[in-house]
């Protein structure tokens, strides 16, 4: 059971995008798509994310292809986070997060919703926002706020055994470093409850330290997927960076300068 | 005897059925048209004015009177607060629905048919004195004011005739092309009645007309409203206007200014206008 | 979607105090006009004939469709302004109002005197109006393919250029008229609530209603919208059904209300604005509230129109500009500032 693509064509306008793409995503663990700008990763995402129909290819969530998924019924499955627009009206933190919600006003108890929230904020580390005007934070404290989102939207009752997938498209571009290691612990905690998470990365460290499994793209193809052992080798990266890599062990170290 | 009743009755509806029936009650008038108040004040009956509408601005003391509003935009609830017994009004009155509803709360409102003819002017009169019961009234008044004046303007006109004269009136010189009298417009009417030949008079309504148009139309004579001159300046600013300039009525001083309801309103007035006119033309 | 429970306190407090509002500015320009009732009067059935006509036949009408047309372009603004994510977006932008006008004047200056006369002529205008706004929002449809994908700035691109063919044709139309036609369309396209009858009053109650009723549930997807639209997709929101329910039913609301009343601008794009300052931006709270406020102005501001200068009529789309304008001026400046 995952998210996964299968051979995947992506053209738009005669220009092919991705190419026989297959990658899938497993609950609990943490993928990283990494690869140099226009590479395909953000298309990528976005297929499995179902913005966009390829234009070959299927893409199945638990293994129902997701062009027989109503809109909503995707939802119930993933949750996305990526470059957000600005709010044109004045919402609140809680508004926002609250966007995330999924189950309407019919709740098992009255309290579900606010129980949700209150913990999903405070996991996420944005209680000290209060109930502030969206408008006024700063940008890399919006992001955390729709991180929250994000998550609020995988939420299901204690009871449910449903395997949920985070989509996360350079999630931490923009924060300071404080909130790049606790967003990444963040993530970290939701694929040991079992969530799935895919997440687009430019730091080739990072995804050494924090992913499970790599998979390392390039001009709309898969170089190469497995773990960041396997994955990260100096020749390999060098040829598709176009930029002399080196490696060192214990840790896994990548280097560019 | 059935049979003669019968009669009776078939001779008086047809006398009624030219629309001008005497109204129930015409103790409370409400008056929609300039015309038909001044034609009121001429009957001498003025008293039974409650309130007219912003046209209505002759005579002068007439504007004292509670005011209606455009004749065209009528408030159903405004008009009935007045408690007029009878509403007359110039068949512009509306809008329809208002006026619908009028009716249908039972008051009298009658729409007086309008003739731009001498004969109009006369038949006006005679179906509104008719409505209010003064028929004798306006048999002595029309005998002894109006056919004079009617037979005078005959003389003129034919005199204008004669000389084929081309008249122009215009409306307003607001926006650049002055807005000119067709066909089938009051205007028309009026230049009928002076003798005159309508310039350009190619066109049906009111419309804006072209500066070359007026040049090839070359109209011997402009009547304009004296608030469609004030609008624009004073004559010796309109005798440069470049669509006027080289015509005809300005080279020869033949333009004319009057009040526009005295002109086009044809209540009584439109009938001395008119000779007043026809005689300066055929100097 | 209101965590915040005194949030949610506080809207429903201000939302109850504009449905008292509302009620309030009924119960008294009901009660008065340039003719003189007593009300007590009427329910004790002591008035004459005459008094208990003007209040059920000329009155009661206008209230209530000043009220039906205030809350229809209230709510419609709020949901326009929310679908579009524009805060000066307004029920005209997307051309409503033009094509109503459109079929307005077509009907105003071309149809034939016996189609006026027979006994669908009052229904004319308003059935005229309608398909104006209807053949718009098709139009618009057909150019979107069905709303689809292009996003909602094509959509305002669409609507600007339908306006201007709709103004050009307008113009063509005003042109030929009459002196008598043109005068009519001139009086309607300043916008008036008089001379409605009972007869109009109950189609348009059910189709106001019955589209405000359908736009109603989409309040949690507008607020999923602000977030953009493919968030909104990510989130579960059928996006172009959304765009297609608000859009339908904007039509249907606006243009069964311009056709009865003509146009009456500023309404659509003022009313959220004063809603959203009074108790928030949700639209849970902001489409009830805009509705309930756009009710209770029109309402009143029909009973100055046709109070200021009685026995005569002010057109109410002058009261609604006078008003608007400034006010609307403000909002700019307001913007400029970034407080939104």
């Amino acid at each position: 059971m995952s998210i996964k693509s299968e051979a995947v064509d992506v053209s738009i306008n005669h220009v092919k995008l991705l190419q026989q793409l297959s990658v899938e995503l497993l609950p609990g663990e943490v993928v990283a798509l990494v690869g140099p700008n226009g590479a395909g990763k953000s298309t990528l995402l976005r297929v499995l994310a179902g913005d966009i129909t390829p234009t070959r290819g299927n893409v199945f969530y638990e293994r129902q292809n997701i062009a027989n998924l109503c809109i909503l019924q995707r939802a119930h499955y993933r949750s996305v986070m990526s470059q957000s627009q600005p709010m044109i009206y004045d919402y609140s933190v809680r508004d926002i997060v609250s966007m995330g919600w999924l189950h309407g006003d019919n709740e098992v108890h009255e309290n579900t919703l606010e129980l949700a929230l209150q913990k999903t904020i405070k996991k996420c580390n944005i209680d000290h926002l209060g109930n502030r005007r969206f408008n006024t934070l700063s940008g890399g404290e919006q992001k955390r706020v729709h991180f929250a989102r994000a998550l609020l939207q995988l939420w299901l009752p204690d009871s449910s055994s449903k395997h949920r997938y985070l989509l996360l498209d350079e999630p931490l571009a923009n924060l300071d470093m404080t909130h790049e290691i606790s967003m990444l612990g963040v993530i970290k905690q939701c694929a040991e409850e079992g969530i799935g998470v895919l997440i687009v990365l430019h730091d080739l460290n990072l995804a050494a330290k924090f992913a499970d499994k790599i998979v390392l793209c390039d001009q709309g193809k898969v170089v190469s997927q497995g773990t960041p052992e396997q994955v990260f080798d100096s020749e390999v990266l060098t040829s598709v960076y176009g930029v002399t890599i080196t490696l060192s062990q214990n840790p896994l170290t990548i280097s560019y300068y | 005897m059935k049979y003669l009743l019968l009669v009776i009755g078939l001779a008086i509806s047809a006398q009624n059925a030219d629309g001008c029936s005497p109204a129930k009650d015409s103790t409370r008038i409400a008056v929609g048209g300039g015309s038909i108040t001044e034609i009121l004040y001429f009957l001498g009956v003025e008293k039974k004015i409650v309130a007219l509408d912003i046209t209505s601005n002759y005579p002068p003391k007439a504007k004292s009177l509670p005011s209606i509003g455009y004749v065209r935009n009528l408030s159903a609830e405004g008009i009935l607060s007045l408690r007029p017994t009878l509403i007359l009004g110039e068949d512009d009155i509306g809008p329809s629905e208002v006026v619908s509803q009028i009716k249908s709360m039972g008051i009298d409102l009658v729409v007086i048919e309008e003739e731009h003819s001498a004969d109009g002017i006369v038949k006006k009169i005679q179906c509104i004195a008719k409505i209010i019961d003064k028929k004798s009234v306006a048999k002595e008044i029309i005998d002894q004011q109006l056919i004079p004046t009617i037979k005078r303007l005959e003389i003129q006109a034919k005199k204008v005739n004669a000389r084929q004269t081309s008249i122009m009136f215009i409306l307003s010189m607001q926006g650049g092309s002055p807005i000119v009298a067709g066909k089938n417009v009051s205007a028309d009417g009026l230049i009928t009645m002076i003798g005159g030949t309508n310039s350009p008079g190619n066109f049906s309504g009111w419309k804006p007309v072209s500066t070359e148009a007026i040049i090839t139309a070359s109209p011997e004579v402009i009547l304009i409203s004296a608030r469609g001159l004030s609008g624009f300046g004073s004559i010796e600013e309109l005798k440069l206007h470049p669509a006027l300039k080289f015509t005809p009525a300005v080279k020869n001083q033949k333009i004319f200014v009057m009040d526009g309801m005295e002109m086009l309103g044809f209540g009584p007035r439109t009938l001395d206008a008119a000779l007043s006119l026809a005689e300066k033309i055929s100097l | 979607m209101f965590t915040n429970t005194l949030g949610y306190t506080k809207q429903s407090l201000i939302l109850f105090l504009l449905i008292i509002l509302a009620v309030f500015s009924a119960i008294v320009a009901s009660t008065n006009g340039s003719f003189e009732v007593s009300v007590v009067n009427l329910i004790r059935g002591s008035a004459t004939d005459l008094q208990s006509l003007v209040i059920m036949q000329i009155r009661l009408p206008r209230v209530i469709l000043s009220a039906l047309v205030g809350a229809s372009l209230g709510l419609s603004g709020a949901a326009l302004q929310g679908l579009f994510r524009n805060p000066l977006a307004d029920p005209g932008l997307i051309g409503v109002s033009a094509g109503a006008a459109l079929g307005a004047a077509i009907v105003i200056i071309i149809s034939p005197a016996f189609l006026i006369d027979s006994s669908i002529g009052p229904f004319l205008l308003p059935l005229a109006g309608i398909s104006g706004a209807a053949g718009v929002i098709f139009f618009l449809y057909l150019l979107t393919k069905g709303f689809g994908h292009q996003g909602v700035t094509y959509m305002l691109l669409v609507g600007i250029a339908v306006n201007a063919i709709a103004g050009v044709a307008i113009g063509i139309l005003t042109y030929i008229s009459s002196d008598a036609e043109l005068r009519t369309l001139t009086f309607w396209t300043m916008g008036s609530f008089g001379g409605v009858t009972w007869n109009l009053l109950t189609p348009a109650i059910v189709v106001i209603l019955g589209a405000m009723l359908y736009m109603a549930p989409a309040y949690r997807a507008l607020d999923l919208v602000q977030l953009g639209e493919v968030e909104a997709y990510r989130l579960g929101v059928d996006v172009k059904g959304l765009k297609y329910r608000v859009i339908m039913s904007a039509a249907a609301a606006v243009g069964a209300s311009v056709a009865l009343s003509g146009m009456i601008g500023f309404v659509g794009l003022v009313v959220p604005h004063v809603a959203r300052m009074l108790g928030g931006v949700s639209h849970r709270y902001l489409l009830p509230a805009s509705a309930t406020l756009g009710a209770a102005l029109m309402i009143s501001a029909d009973m100055l129109a046709r109070m200021v200068v009685q026995p005569a009529e002010l057109p109410i789309g002058l009261i609604t500009s006078a008003i608007g304008s400034p006010f609307f001026l403000w909002l700019i400046f307001r913007m400029k500032q970034n407080v939104y």
